[in-house]
């Protein structure tokens, strides 16, 4: 399956703002942020989150051909 | 009016779609750059959006809070890219029945707005810049280490980002 990748903040100066990457059918979220942190191991101590096609989703989600997977830190904050 | 924006909020715009004859409270926040920062002298913030996603979730914000306060007009706005000192960087405005429901609901949307919709702070402060995050700034170009700088960078009061390279 091809996936859409978007990275956003820290993580897009690192990753750049857009990939795409292929995953075996039955992949989750996680398995494709496993597969990204195994190949750039600097990336395991990153807190994310992650939304398909503009979603929250938990790591557990299982993605479907052509989705857009959005990788990112926490957002903003302030108090 | 729920949406990002590259230009300057207006926030007379976000109160005329506040009017609403059976409105008896309208109650508006904005956010603005401020100054300082745990000790550090701000010059600008500059903010990045996942804007269509960012936008939706602003919509369901919305849905949510004149359901559960029965408000009447709802607007969130939020710029991104540049923002200087003393300018707004997000305004909400609410209009309800009475006082009471447009407080809370007013309240509660920034709070709200703040956790979950995906718009990120990179303050550029004199001598540095840096990601905010909701606890902690995570240094730029170091955000693989960002986990184990935590500690340094919050309690340390460090007053400069650590550079690239710096470890």
């Amino acid at each position: 399956m091809r996936i859409r990748l978007r990275f956003f903040a820290a993580l897009r100066e690192q990753m750049g703002a857009r990939g795409e990457r292929s995953v075996k059918s039955g992949a989750t979220v996680g398995t494709l942020w496993r597969a990204l942190v195994a190949e750039r191991p600097e990336l395991a101590a990153v807190p994310v989150r992650f939304a398909v096609n503009e979603t929250y989703v938990a790591p557990s989600h299982r993605l479907a051909d052509g989705d857009e997977v959005a990788i990112f830190p926490p957002v903003s904050g302030g108090r | 009016m729920l949406r990002v924006t590259r230009t300057p909020i207006v926030p007379t715009a976000l109160l005329r779609a506040m009017r609403d004859p059976a409105a008896g409270a309208v109650v508006t926040f904005l956010g603005t750059t401020r100054n300082e920062n745990a000790g550090r002298r701000v010059v600008r913030l500059e903010y990045e959006a996942f804007s269509r996603m960012a936008e939706r979730e602003m919509r369901a914000l919305a849905a949510t809070a004149t359901k559960r306060w029965t408000l009447r007009k709802v607007a969130m706005v939020h710029r991104i890219g540049i923002v200087p000192v003393g300018e707004a960087s997000v305004a909400i405005a609410v209009s309800a029945g009475h006082r009471a429901e447009a407080f809370a609901a007013c309240h509660w949307l920034i709070d709200r707005l703040k956790e979950i919709v995906p718009i990120w702070k990179r303050e550029h402060f004199r001598g540095g810049q840096v990601w905010i995050g909701p606890q902690q700034g995570i240094p730029e170009a170091s955000v693989g280490r960002a986990a184990a700088r935590r500690t340094s960078a919050c309690g340390g009061r460090r007053r400069h980002a650590p550079r690239r390279g710096d470890r």
